[in-house]
Order: structure tokens, then sequence, then C-alpha cells
């Protein structure tokens, strides 16, 4: 049998055709790369004609760059909302008279507790209203996941490992280190687990809800393959769903098994948003979980199939009204917290979700994005099967070197920086001390029309 | 059913049932008891499940004959380019370490500038517009949307379709990239539409996804709703009149001017490849010998009685005759039925009265209703076909035959996510129009919206066995995506889709509920 060409190059690169790049090439290429991406955010050349999509448009990209690189928030750029038509594109705040408006100050608290049970367990919060969806080992390379990893220590947040295993680096930050338990249970370990101040259990992603976990052959390179405990350049792909899970019952027993193994760990349920979110949020409660975290169908992926992105499943901005009321008619609101991602790019965004119900918001594109990512979709591997041009959502010997564990942790700590002082623009102008203020306020928003789209 | 049932096993259930009568066996071997007949049933099962094989489609990727205009044009300044090479040779060249691999290092990773004059010379064909060089050296390097394919296509049938067509026919997989959804919020049409999943419910506990066992067969023709039997065993009522294709989909009469020999052979012979049917014009099929069981003779209502020049079609669709758009051609109909044992359908255009013709058809003795919509996907008032899918589904319901009649419809069905919407809203199986010709690299010239005016060019020197191995990827990647689809909401079949419109979500709907009490939303959906 003949490999396709794809995994002949990806087995080449690994043997030694693609080497790691000289100390000379690196500081070219990566000198290059940087003083490019700020040229464009700084506006120095006209944006590039070809960058951007209707959830991410140019504006959207190059801002973030620049929040990325100076901490604060353009002045010329649109950096709220995309041209989606609809969802957090069609929504905005009703302020107040801007005589009402509080003076802008760190006073404003962006934090927010994870665990609402009072069960005894560790009592963590977050000092911002969001922290890093999982991307795994293999899905992005270790720079990238360390960057994320340390910048959310530096925060106070965190960041879940996806589902990739454990790598060796990340017991340095483990204190900020969600291990995420998924159906292929790749890398899952007991030390793992016991690592773990929250554990997450993956039911479904939104961008592929019902359709497993995938990792394409030419990206499963060894190391890779050794810490998920499979066989080198051959594709992964988790199965959907849990093979133990066919109730609520079931489900619970999952969460009883963490328990034993790390009695302190706050749980964290992720799944998608069918028509019965609602539903599968409030038996997610009543198993035991702290946390449910819901992906809508617009969120990212390293690999989907084309066909689940759009169609399978509803929007996040649809899905947190309905599972926040209905959580507050079943009583239990209070007692859980909700998380919302998939396709929550800015802080205008994560403003908008919290106002529709939410308590935080998890990111993950917007991480890639703040490190260079143009989103040409080329994750999975693209036609050279050796991953991400820009270095991110790759384990190749030479392109992950473009992304610097430094540059990049100070990247994200900037964006963070402008994101935390955009969602206190929008809550003093709200009259807000306090996110949690936000929550579930609908009578602030307005819907605005096509002729009102930025 | 995934079981593949050649014709001759597709039909063994019906004769199962028709051999109390047809075979004769009471004649033969005495009274037919139940034990008899609880042998024969094992007898055939045993046959059966020895002629097993799993359904599947052989895909293979094939070479572009007529490559569609690349995605990106790339340009690259010349003096900013010597000037970048200049300068980094001054920087980095040593005659003791030359740094060749620092100076020549090129931004792609994809081969644009590996050409032996590397930037001076790119290959915009390789680009991904992943906008890495444009970034690297925005002095002289850029990178734009192609207008060539910008321009494929129309208003609904757009590029995005095309180039997914494309790329579907020349790999025959399921399409898979990083990175989330791109396009805007909900939207018209079928992009208004959403399928359900579920969390924790799958087709099988058996396999990786369980989706190797999902059924994609469906039945073209009547059930009856039950069997009536006589004090002997005979049957005494009607039975099942229909044949099992093995995708809910076929190949509709081709548009406008796309009917040509040699794309009749081609989905006549990739019909028989997959196992489905293609509508052809009768005279076409007469004149180039394609009478087959894969191949549904398309003819004018009043010509039925020459349905009799097609001894091997399963099925035979006939038109409404020119003239007389209202009227119901009933002598038409039976002449064709008294004329040829297969299955005669009827093909009837959503336009005004549409419902009264559907219904004297069915009065008539029709098994099989073929819609039609323009190709924008609408009826002549601007319904789109979702809405009167789900209209004709809910007439047959309401008249208590909804299993002793099959719905194809066509019109607007150009991606695969619109095969199970169409399903979900009440089709049995979908017709296939445009895809046929941007699936061989064809060129579509105008407007894509009325099926008669439809002009295209297929690649010259069409090599048809190229041709087949095309439009069998397609469907082969449409049938993979079908089951991503179905495995996602744990639906073993197909057949079980059949308007299970709880199966989808209206963006309308959800946005209103979500929405309702929000200033400014007057709902209407994004």
């Amino acid at each position: 049998m003949q490999l396709p060409q794809i995994l002949v190059d990806a087995y080449d690169a690994y043997k030694g055709k693609i080497v790691k790049p000289s100390d000379n090439l690196l500081h070219k290429t990566t000198g290059l790369l940087q003083n490019g991406m700020n040229a464009r955010a700084f506006g120095e050349y006209p944006s590039p004609e070809a960058l951007g999509d209707a959830r991410w448009t140019d504006e959207l990209i190059l801002s973030t760059w620049y929040m990325a690189e100076t901490g604060k928030v353009p002045s010329d750029m649109n950096f709220k909302t995309g041209k989606s038509d609809g969802g957090f594109d069609r929504l905005d705040f009703q302020f107040l008279p801007e005589e009402e408006w509080l003076e802008h100050s760190e006073e404003i608290d962006t934090a927010i507790p994870l665990n609402r049970r009072a069960d005894g367990k560790h009592d963590l919060g977050i000092d911002i209203p969001w922290y890093g969806g999982g991307m795994s080992y293999g899905s992005v390379s270790i720079n990238v996941m360390m960057a994320r990893a340390k910048n959310a220590k530096r925060w106070n947040s965190y960041m879940s490992t996806g589902e990739g295993g454990y790598p060796t680096e990340l017991y340095e930050v483990k204190e900020n280190v969600i291990t995420q338990v998924a159906t292929g249970y790749f890398g899952v370990e007991e030390e793992t687990i016991q690592a773990a101040p929250i554990v997450e259990f993956k039911y479904a992603q939104g961008a592929k809800p019902g359709l497993g976990g995938h990792l394409l052959a030419a990206k499963a390179g060894e190391e890779v393959a050794k810490l998920r405990g499979s066989v080198p350049f051959v594709s992964l792909f988790s199965p959907f769903p849990f093979h133990s899970t066919y109730s609520v019952e079931d489900h619970s027993k999952h969460l009883d098994w963490i328990e034993t193994v790390n009695p302190q760990a706050l749980l964290s349920v992720k799944v998608s948003t069918p028509h019965d979110v609602d539903m599968v949020a409030v038996g997610s409660y009543y198993a035991g979980a702290h946390i449910i975290h819901l992906d809508g169908s617009y969120g990212g992926t390293g690999a989907a199939p084309e066909i689940a992105k759009k169609n399978i499943a509803m929007p996040i901005e649809l899905a947190i009204p309905k599972v926040h009321k209905f959580l507050q008619k079943e009583g239990v609101r209070d007692k859980v917290t909700l998380i919302a991602s998939g396709g929550v790019r800015t802080a205008d965004d994560i403003a908008k979700a919290i106002a529709l119900g939410a308590d935080g918001c998890v990111l993950g594109t917007t991480d890639l994005v703040g490190m260079g990512c143009t989103r040409c979709a080329n994750c999975e591997g693209g036609p050279s099967g050796r991953g991400c041009p820009w270095g991110l959502t790759t384990t190749d010997i030479e392109l992950q070197e473009w992304v610097q564990q430094d540059w990049a942790e100070m990247r994200l700590d900037n964006l963070y920086k402008a994101m935390q002082w955009r969602l206190r623009d929008i809550l003093r102008k709200l009259a807000m001390d306090d996110v949690s203020q936000l929550r579930g306020r609908t009578d602030l928003l307005r819907y605005i029309g096509k002729e009102g789209v930025e | 059913m995934i079981i593949a049932f050649s014709l001759y096993r597709a039909n063994l259930g019906v004769r199962m049932l028709e051999s109390t009568t047809e075979l004769e066996y009471a004649e033969v071997d005495g009274k037919l008891t139940l034990d008899r007949f609880s042998s024969q049933s094992t007898k055939i099962a045993r046959e059966t499940a020895d002629s097993y094989h799993r359904y599947h489609i052989d895909t293979e990727e094939v070479e572009d004959a007529d490559p569609l205009p690349h995605r990106f044009l790339v340009e690259v300044g010349k003096v900013g380019l010597a000037t970048l090479l200049a300068k980094e040779t001054l920087h980095y060249f040593r005659p003791w370490d030359p740094n060749f691999d620092v100076i020549f290092a090129r931004p792609c990773t994809y081969g644009v500038f590996s050409g032996p004059v590397g930037g001076f010379a790119p290959k915009p064909e390789l680009c991904v517009g992943c906008m890495r060089c444009a970034v690297q050296h925005p002095e002289f390097v850029k990178v734009l949307p192609n207008p060539d394919l910008l321009e494929l296509g129309d208003s609904y049938t757009t590029h995005g379709h095309i180039t997914a067509i494309d790329e579907e026919a020349r790999k025959g997989m399921v399409p898979v990239r990083g990175q989330g959804y791109r396009g805007r919020f909900g939207g018209p049409g079928f992009d208004g539409m959403l399928t359900d999943m579920s969390e924790i419910v799958r087709p099988s506990r058996d396999g990786i996804h369980g989706r190797e066992l999902i059924g994609t067969s469906v039945d073209i023709g009547s059930k009856p709703m039950h069997l009536t039997f006589d004090s002997d065993g005979r049957i005494t009522g009607p039975t099942p009149e229909m044949f099992t294709i093995q995708v809910p989909f076929v190949f509709d009469l081709p548009p406008g001017d796309l009917g040509t020999e040699e794309l009749a052979r081609v989905v006549t012979s990739t019909a028989a490849e997959i196992d489905t049917i293609a509508c052809l014009d009768a005279s076409l099929v007469l004149r180039e010998g394609l009478d087959s069981p894969y191949i549904a003779p398309v003819m004018d209502a009043v010509m039925g009685s020459r349905a009799s020049q097609f001894p091997n079609a399963r099925m035979i669709e006939l038109t409404l005759t020119p003239g007389r758009p209202w009227g119901w051609d009933c002598s038409g109909f039976e002449a064709a039925c008294d004329a040829t044992d297969a299955i005669v359908a009827v093909r009837i255009a959503f336009e005004e009265g549409w419902q009264d013709l559907m219904s004297n058809a069915i009065d008539a003795g029709a098994k099989v209703i073929h819609l039609l919509a323009d190709l924008h996907g609408e009826g002549s008032d601007g319904t789109f076909v979702t809405e009167l899918f789900k209209e004709a589904h809910m007439m047959l319901i309401e008249q208590g035959c909804r299993d002793e009649v099959t719905l194809i419809g066509a019109g607007g069905i150009v991606g695969a996510d619109h095969v199970p919407k169409a399903i979900i809203s009440g089709l049995d199986a979908v017709a296939l129009d445009l895809p046929v010709l941007f699936a061989l690299q064809g060129r579509s010239h105008g407007s894509l919206k009325e099926r008669a005016l439809v002009s295209g060019t297929l690649p010259k020197n069409l090599d048809e066995n190229w041709a087949q191995q095309r439009l069998t990827n397609l469907c082969g990647s449409w049938r993979d995506q079908l089951l991503e689809i179905l495995g996602a909401m744990g639906v073993r079949e197909v057949r079980r889709l059949r308007g299970e419109f709880g199966r989808s979500m209206l963006v309308s709907h959800l946005e209103y509920e979500a929405f309702e009490d929000i200033s400014g939303y007057v709902g209407g959906g994004s």
C-alpha cells in the first residue's frame, strides 16, 4: 500500500529533512514576523486584502494584534464585533447617560467564583471572567500551550489541557491547568487528575458536536503519540460519546470516579448546544458539576468536518439564555457556574454573553489570534501536512519555533489587559462595579438592525 | 439497511410476500402454512445473509481536468524582493559560513515560492491564504482573493458551493479543516436550519462512532400500511411496489443545455456504480441505448404509452404536457401504467396549483412524486423548498398515505448539508442537478435559477471514466457527510429522518426564544 504523500512528507520531516531552525534563521524569521504583525496592526500598511472572514474580520484580527502588542484597545479599528450579521454582532449595550458613568477604575471587580456549591471543595475563582479553552498538545505546540498556561497563572485564571495528555512542562503551572477527560481518554492518568484543581469532562465540542475528536495523522508525531499512548502518524479519532455514558446516572458515576481520585477538584462538564441543552445542563448540575461549560457551534477546532461547523447544534448566543432561564426555573442557578464558549471573540462578546446569562467565558481562538493566527483554517495540517505556518497549531520541529514562549506570553498578557480594560469600560458605563451584576441583564442589551451594524 | 442488495436481492422481500400468489408454492407443494412460510423466510434470509456485503462507495482521488481558478493571487514586488535578498546577503553571508539557509529562507510552507527563482515567479495555485508572506514582508508581498473564482456561480450557488463540490469530487472525502465556522450567522434558506444532536445517544454501541452501521438506503415506490391475507394465507390486498436505492439521492434530469450524450452516459454508469437512479430524457435514453434499471426515462405525459420502450427501467417519470400545465393528464398516466411494470412517477413543479395536481396524481395511483423548485430552491411564489417539501409531506400525512407515496425533491440542493435538511423537511430522497455539472468541473454561464435557461459546458474531451469517478467521489463524500449528521443525532437510518422536524432547529425560532425580551428585536431571524 502506498502512503499518501502528506504522510510521507510528515515522516520525512520527523526523520530529519526538516530540522530545528538555526539561531540565525530563528532570529530572522521571528523578527520579520513580529515586525510585520506590528506594522500591519499599527496601520503602517493597508489591511491585507485576503485577510479575515465574516466572523473574524480583518479589523478584528488586526485590532487583536494591536491589543496583544500594546495592552490597549485601538482607537481607529472596530475591536468589538465582526460582520456575521447576527448573534453578538447584532447586539449592543444600552449605556446610561454619560453623567451616570462610573470612573474608569481597577476597583471595578471582574472576578467570578467557580465553586458555588459550598460543598467544602476548593473555593476557586478567577480574576477575570474567562479562562483558556482546551487545545491539546498535538493540536498546538508546547510553546503555545506553555504560553497560555503561564499567562493563566499570571491572571489567576486557568487553561484546559484539551484531550492530548499532560506534557511534563505543565507541572510547573499545574495550579492553573485544568485536566480534560474526553471520550478517547488520551493521556488521562491518575496523576494528571490528582494534579488538577479542576477536571473537565468534555462530552462534545461546539465545532463538531456529536462527532468526537480528530487529530489527523500528519500531526500525530512521535512525541504526541507517546503522550496519547498511540502509534506515531496514525490519525486519532476520539469516539463520540463516552462509551460508558447513556444517562445522567452514568454521567454521575463519571464525576464520582474523579472525586474518588481527587476529592478536592472542581468538576466541569463541557457540552455542546443541542435543542435540549437546558435539560443537559440541569442534569449535569444534579450529577455534581460545579461548572457547566456550553460550547456553541461557531467555536474553534484544530480539525473538524466542514459540514459540522455550521449545521449541527446552535450558536452560543442562542443557547446561553435558554440554559440560564431553565436553571433559574429549576432554582439552581446560583449553585452552578455557567461558562460559555464557541465564537466568543472579544471583551464585548464576553460582556454580552454575561448579559445573556453566563457567568463567564472560555477563549481559544482569541488567544491564537493574539499570538498571530490569521484564521487560514489549515490547523489540521493543511496541504503541507506540517500544520500551522505561523507555528501555532503544529508540532513541526521547525515551525513551532516561530512562536517563542516568552513573546507569546507577553502578547497574551497584553491582550488580556486590553480586554479587561474594555470590560471595565462597559461595566462603568452601566454604573456597575462588579461583573456579577451584569449576569442575565438582557434589559441592558439592544438588538440592532442591519443599518446599525458597524 | 446497510446491506447492499443487488437488484435481485432488493426484490427478495417483495417476492417473499408475493410468493404466496405469484410463485404458487401452494399449488406446487400444497397449502401454504405458517410453518412453510416460516421455512421459506428462513431460506431466503439465509441466502441474503450469505450474499451480504457492507455497502461502500469506492472513492479514489483523481486529477483535475479543468481546475477551478485558484483561491488567491500572489503579487511580489521584484525590486523589493531583490533589495531584501541583497540586504540579507550583506547581513548574514560569511565566507566561512554562508548562511544560505537563512538568506534564502522562504516564508511559505506550501511551496508558493518553491520554484527555481523563488518569489520572482510565485506559484499562486499553491497558496492557501495563510497570509504569512504578506505579513512578514508587507513592503512588497500582496495576497489577494482571486476575482475569477469569486465570479463562479450566482447569488445562490456561490463559488463556495462550487469549490466545495469540486474538492469533494476530487478527493471523495469529507472536507476537514481547522478553525471554526467563518460565515454569516444563520442565513436564508437551508442556512436558517440547524440539525440537532444528542450528547449521549449514538446509533450503535459498535465501532468508533457506530456510523458504519447507519443505513442510507431508501425505498422508492409504495408500501401498503398493512397486508391482508385470506384464510389460506394468500395475500389478498396490495403488496409493496418499490425498489431500494442505497443513497437518498438520485441524479435529476440535467437542466438547460446540460443534457448531453456524454453526461447521460456518465450519470448512467455512476448510478449503476452506487446503486441509485438517474433521470434522463427518454428520447436520449433510446438514442444512446441506455435503458437499464438505473435509468428513469423522463417523458411527456401524453407519450405515456411509450413507457413500454424501456423494459429494463424500474421507474418512468412523466412530465406535464406544455400548454396544459394544470390539467392532470390521467389518460397519459394510465397509458404509462398499462405499458410498463415499472413504477410510474410524476414530476410536478412548485407552481400555482401544485397541491391539486399532486392530489390528482395520487388519486390516480401515482406512487412517486418528483417535486421541482427552481434552482434557487424556490417555488413560483418565492417560498423556499424547506417549506414546500414540508407542505407536501404534511399533505400526504393528512391523507393517511405517507408510506404509500415516495417524495423526491429537487431545487437548491447544492451542498452536502442540504440533503439531510431536505429529508428532515419531508422528502424521501433528493434529486441532484447542478452538483453534477460542478463535480465534473463544468462551467456555468449566466443565471442558475431557471432550469430551462441553465447553460453550461463540460471540460473538453471528457474522459468518461474520469467523470464517473468524480461523480462517484461526490456521492461518497456526501453520503459520508450524511453519516456525520445522522451519527451526531444518534439516528440509525436515513429513512427515520424523513419529516422529523424535531431533529432540526430554525434559527428564527431560536432567536425569538433567546432575544424576545431584548429591546429592538423584531423577529424574523438573522
